[in-house]
């Protein structure tokens, strides 16, 4: 009865979920996944303790980051119709008490790294929550169309971490992995903000496709998607990784570049808008997520076997 | 914003369930934490012979 009546009551106090929802738990499956990956293939045996330890800090960490993102971004947050709802926006946390949290948060997941693994997995990590807050959401965000290009190296962290975690250095392939989360993020990205470009609009925040237009923002999609193809190949000819993850890259890619050409070829007027309501967009959208997934997956595969 | 005093029966209870909410995510926090200090210590010192 309760939750019907006052489900929209600010006054009464923040559920235990809004606070779990300031972490943005959605985002950090794959946040979770990259970096557990990261540590897989490390060449180094990590004990599991320290190496579920290492994972939950990438993870609060990640999510620290983006309660903070939360605290900046709660102006144009409440003008967005997906975001409006969020805890603080929509009244239910305060801002303050949302920033400290995010504070807390991000130095205890440091600290704890550096106690459960070392000094360089800490320092990335430190390094990825900076890069999300300082350059992502406060620098570049609200600054510039190409925001997700750079900003997208936030995202590329994990598993370099996870690898740092497990060897306490960072060699080729950890970088070749954050090249390709880096390359993979815009047209991950730029395939959502398609049909999602309303919102950013009245928000007033120049994503591609408000800056630029959709025309431009599929053709950036496709040239994107292009160039992702062969650096994923990349750990094969340096010799990193072997035939099942170039077997995987490949046929994930020939997928990729399939759905990055529906996006470009889609039925649109003269000014670009979509006349199938974007439906190659939230195609693509979809599929570059289990992209990343089985890619990573098919680079632990390729190690295990 | 409605003062406390005159607030209803059920938004007392409803303000009540919801501390309680946070209340038990900050226990299982807080335990969790103590629980993953304690087992990171007993690697440590089991595995490399040393805290630090």
């Amino acid at each position: 009865m309760s939750d019907t009546v006052f489900a929209n009551s600010t006054e009464l106090g923040a559920e235990a979920s809004d606070w779990i929802a300031l972490l943005k738990p959605r985002v950090l499956t794959l946040v979770v996944f990259t970096g557990a990956i990261g540590l897989v293939i490390a060449p180094v045996h990590m004990n599991p303790i320290l190496a579920i330890t290492a994972i939950l800090c990438i993870t609060v960490a990640a999510g620290a980051a983006g309660a903070i993102n939360m605290w900046y971004d709660r102006d144009i947050d409440a003008i967005m119709k997906r975001t409006a709802t969020r805890p603080i926006p929509a009244g239910r946390i305060q801002p303050n008490a949302a920033l400290a949290y995010g504070i807390v948060l991000s130095v205890f997941s440091v600290l704890v790294m550096w106690l459960a693994a070392n000094f360089v997995a800490a320092t990335v990590l430190a390094i990825s929550i900076a890069f999300y807050v300082f350059v992502y959401t406060i620098w570049l965000k609200r600054r510039t169309p190409q925001n997700i290009v750079i900003g997208g190296a936030a995202g590329a962290f994990p598993p370099v971490i996870g690898w740092a975690a497990a060897t306490g250095s960072i060699s080729l392939l950890p970088i070749l992995l954050f090249l390709i989360v880096l390359v993979w993020t815009p047209p991950h990205f730029w395939s959502l903000s398609l049909y999602a470009s309303g919102d950013y609009e009245r928000a007033g925040v120049p994503m591609l496709p408000v800056v630029k237009g959709a025309r431009h923002t599929r053709w950036n999609v496709f040239i994107y998607t292009l160039a992702l193809v062969p650096l994923t190949l990349s750990p094969v000819f340096f010799g990193l990784a072997g035939w099942v993850y170039g077997v995987a890259a490949t046929a994930l890619g020939l997928g990729f570049i399939y759905y990055a050409w529906r996006v470009l070829s889609d039925s649109q007027d003269a000014r670009g808008v979509s006349l199938t309501k974007d439906a190659p967009a939230k195609l693509a959208f979809r599929y570059s997520i289990l992209y990343l997934f089985l890619l990573f997956g098919a680079c632990a595969l390729d190690r295990l076997i | 914003m409605m003062k406390t005093e005159d607030w209803t029966p059920e938004m007392v209870a409803e303000f009540k369930r919801r501390r309680r909410g946070r209340n038990y995510l900050l226990l299982a926090a807080l335990g969790g934490f103590c629980l993953l200090i304690y087992a990171i210590a007993l690697v440590k010192l089991h595995e490399y012979g040393q805290m630090w």
